[in-house]
């Protein structure tokens, strides 16, 4: 391996700019580290550099442990946005900079620079001055003088941020073929998927300071694992539907799944649908594919090679739609069509016609929607507002449904197992939390929030189970949850205490599951072993510091009234219960 | 809107467009302009001369025959030498740790680096002879032993330095600030070493900003007049720089004499200045 980041973080004022980050790079890859400004990617670049030191974690280059080392003596070439020439020295100067650092002869200087501007096709501009060069050339030099050295790795800050288009593809191109040709391990950070797209063997996606999905390009857009990166790589049109012993059905249509997951019982997913997987048709009968609903077209857009629609599904359609790309309240369809597509069938904006799917991919993630639910109509609407969990919705691009439940202060009996709770049914945290979970629970539900009035986004987020079969869905909820809140994630194992004094099994069971949380969801976490009863710990750990959030994984139902009911009442800090 | 343009016509006024009444204008303010320069500054300039002149260039050379006239040039030119090195060597370390390091009490530090312009120099002064003159803080304990402060050299060199602490700084905090610290990043990640980087990297960076300010603060430490006033005693020949020198001769009549020093110090600032518009063009040409 190249490049060996490990647990990497760094805390700015105390808020996590890169959290936890974990990343293996191989030799002479080409790895674009891509997300929104603020993901903490150029934080991470320095870091790498050793510009910017972290506060925990390891960073190796070919091997060598380089996390103490300073970034003189690293051996990298670092590119910068906005070149970083040395203004006052020619092209030929800069270039001989690091060779002249290291007392390189003057004549092996002169080979080595003239090598390098052959490299980026800048050769006789050896005594130009940078300030006489146009933006792209400047870049060229500044590639060609982080290359002198011939560093183990190339890093790129956003190399192409100050260059208009043309020249963007064409420097592009030049830095593809250099790196290709010198083999070099190389690092590109920026916030544009197309730039990302065309050069990249493989991408990390960031965002919120977590690295949340490494892959290739084809795959990340294909097989997104999560709603970020569905839609933060091309549009994504996201559903909700239901899973389903026969395949994925979304409104009308059921789509057999290739990624089919044997024994799951039925419920809620999300579903992403691409803009060019959506086939449009007069009839239902002329879809080639499956179909959804019927829809009125609201606009037509024509860009060129494609043409593209925003269409209004019909609201009594049994799939739901979460969000399109630009994740607005009325919640449209895009669909982009062909050339070969708009001959078949012209549409106008006001028409109403059948839409169809061709191909959907449904995200692992376990948390589908919420439904906030409350005695009254009023209580309900009240939580359903309430910031953390406004945020976390828009967040994850998906809606929180209100549910009024009268009947939960009536202590009627539980009838029958299933009452409809999908997603994450969310309580308001009250004295007699535990009471209402405990009911909602009975009735089928699987994934309980209790959430306190003036609940904010946490700044850590404990995890414990209680029955190992919890073990997996808790790491995938929490997974999830974690990749939209910026929070350190630490797993919390708790043994009981032994009288005979032997040693605990805690330690392996710990180390499995921050295997399984890294393996399976990419979730980094720490790990913390404590001795002695579960609710106890739990509720020291908790009451530490504030700003806390509990995720509890529960075999039963009647697992919450019994020693973990002083977790749940007291609306003290927000808890997840996943029931497995 | 065709019709737009023929009703303005060709001789609206317009940006970039030459009419009377523009030129009105430009005259009008050339003229204030040049009124203003020549009765404030150029004429008492030219007294300065005149006046120095006035009995022929024989007396004005024999003006610098006499000792204690040499001595005041002499201690000013040292008191330069010492102070502008110093001012320097702290303005660029100041400089430095104000563009470069983000800490609590960087606003604090800017302020107090400005203090000096807003204190009246005599009130500098009068600081100094607090704390060293004989009934000042450290009065008793500098004679014990028989260290002179007030009224002798040392106490010259503080109160200029004191006086010309900000102008180094501040002509390079800005700049520092606005040329930001990628080169300096650049340079470390290809290997150069902290003052390797200073030296071939930083220095040559903000060579044009370091000199003006090396340059203003030469200008300031030559000419300071109060501050030193208070501190030096006005001892003939031995603690009178080249402004005191010039009082003292003015106020006992000695006209000739008076007017030569200042002619000298005002062809030193002259020379100064045309340096530093010598610099700002060769800087202009090479950015």
């Amino acid at each position: 391996m190249s490049i060996t980041l490990d647990q990497v973080t760094k805390h700015y004022g105390g808020a996590p700019v890169v959290n936890d980050v974990s990343l293996d790079i191989g030799d002479g890859e080409f790895f674009v580290l891509l997300g929104p400004s603020g993901s903490g990617k150029s934080t991470l670049l320095r870091a790498i550099a050793g510009l910017t030191g972290i506060d925990h974690g390891r960073i190796s280059l070919h091997g060598r442990d380089v996390t103490h080392v300073s970034a003189r003596k690293r051996g990298v070439g670092l590119v910068f946005q906005n070149y970083a020439l040395f203004r006052h020295m020619t092209v030929a100067e800069n270039i001989e900079f690091a060779l002249r650092v290291r007392r390189m002869r003057a004549r092996r200087r002169r080979e080595r620079r003239a090598e390098l501007l052959r490299l980026v096709a800048l050769e006789g501009m050896d005594e130009r001055m940078p300030g006489q060069l146009s933006g792209g050339q400047q870049q060229r030099v500044a590639v060609a003088r982080a290359l002198a050295h011939k560093p183990e790795v190339l890093l790129l800050d956003e190399p192409f941020g100050a260059l208009d288009a043309k020249i963007r593809e064409e420097l592009r191109r030049t830095i593809r073929q250099v790196q290709r040709e010198l083999g070099i391990t190389t690092v590109l950070v920026t916030h544009d998927q197309e730039e990302a797209f065309a050069m990249a063997d493989r991408i990390g996606i960031m965002n919120l300071g977590r690295l949340l999905e490494v892959g290739a390009p084809h795959d990340l857009y294909t097989r997104p694992q999560t709603r970020f990166v569905a839609t933060f790589l091309g549009a994504a049109n996201l559903l909700l539907a239901r899973r389903t012993a026969d395949g994925i059905q979304a409104g009308a249509a059921t789509l057999p799944t290739a990624e089919r997951a044997a024994g799951e019982r039925e419920h809620e997913v999300v579903a992403v649908v691409r803009p060019e997987e959506i086939e449009l048709a007069p009839q239902r009968a002329q879809l080639t594919s499956g179909y959804l609903t019927q829809g009125m077209v609201d606009e037509v857009t024509f860009t060129g090679s494609l043409e593209r629609l925003r269409v209004l599904p019909q609201s009594d359609s049994g799939g739901t739609l979460l969000a399109d790309a630009d994740g607005e309240a009325r919640a449209m369809l895009h669909v982009t069509r062909s050339q070969y597509e708009q001959l078949g069938f012209a549409v106008q904006p006001g028409q109403t016609v059948a839409i169809g799917v061709r191909r959907l991919h449904v995200l692992p993630t376990p948390l589908s929607s919420f439904t906030a639910c409350a005695a009254d109509e009023a209580g309900a609407e009240a939580l359903g507002r309430q910031p953390f969990l406004a945020e976390l919705a828009a967040r994850m691009k998906t809606r929180i449904a209100l549910r009024v439940e009268p009947l939960w202060d009536s202590g009627a009996p539980a009838r029958g197992a299933d009452h409809g709770f999908v997603g994450i049914t969310v309580l308001a945290a009250q004295p007699d939390g535990a009471r209402h979970a405990r009911w909602l629970l009975d009735r089928g539900a699987t994934d309980v929030l209790l959430l306190p009035h003036e609940a904010r986004a946490p700044q850590r987020v404990l995890i414990h189970w209680t029955q190992p079969s919890a073990r997996a869905a808790t790491l995938a909820a929490a997974a999830s949850l974690l990749r939209h809140v910026a929070a350190e994630a630490v797993y919390l194992g708790i043994q009981p205490r032994r009288d005979d004094g032997a040693q605990p099994q805690g330690m392996r069971a710990l180390l499995d599951a921050r295997a399984e949380a890294q393996a399976a969801h990419g979730l980094d976490m720490r790990t913390e072993l404590r001795v002695g009863d579960a609710a106890q710990e739990l509720l020291r750990r908790l009451a530490e510091a504030p700003g806390q959030m509990l995720i509890l994984g529960i075999g039963a139902a009647a697992d919450c009234d019994g020693s973990l009911q002083p977790l749940l009442t007291g609306a003290r800090w927000p808890v997840l219960l996943v029931r497995r | 809107m065709a019709a737009l343009p023929r009703l303005f016509g060709a001789d609206a006024p317009r940006p970039g467009k030459h009419t009377w009444r523009h030129s009105l204008t430009r005259w009008l303010f050339i003229g204030i302009s040049l009124t203003f320069l020549v009765a404030v500054l150029i004429a008492p300039l030219l007294t300065v001369f005149a006046m120095a002149l006035a009995h022929g260039i024989g007396v004005w050379l024999h003006a610098f025959s006499d000792p204690d006239t040499l001595a005041a040039i002499r201690l000013t030119l040292l008191t330069a030498a010492v102070v502008v090195p110093l001012n320097t060597i702290f303005g660029l370390a100041a400089a430095w740790c104000i563009a470069k390091f983000e800490f609590r009490a960087k606003s604090m530090l800017i302020t107090l680096i400005d203090l000096p312009l807003a204190v009246s120099p005599v009130v500098a002064g009068l600081v100094f002879v607090l704390l060293f003159g004989l009934n000042g803080w450290f009065g008793a304990w500098l004679q014990e032993h028989s260290i002179s402060v007030i009224f002798a050299l040392p106490g010259i060199l503080l109160a200029t330095m004191f006086v010309t602490f900000p102008y180094v700084a501040r002509e390079l905090i800005p700049l520092m600030q606005q040329l930001g610290n990628d080169e300096e990043e650049a340079a470390i990640t290809l290997g150069a070493g902290g003052w390797l980087t200073f030296f071939r990297v930083t220095l040559p960076k903000i060579r044009w900003g370091l000199v003006y300010g090396v340059i203003l603060c030469n200008a300031r430490a030559m000419g300071e007049f109060g501050a030193v006033s208070v501190v030096s005693g006005h001892i003939r020949g031995l603690t009178n720089t080249m402004p005191l020198q010039i009082e003292i001769l003015y106020n006992e009549y000695n006209f000739v004499g008076a007017f030569t020093v200042a002619s000298l110090l005002t062809a030193l600032a002259a020379l100064t200045l045309l340096v530093k518009s010598g610099i700002d063009r060769a800087g202009y040409r090479r950015r």
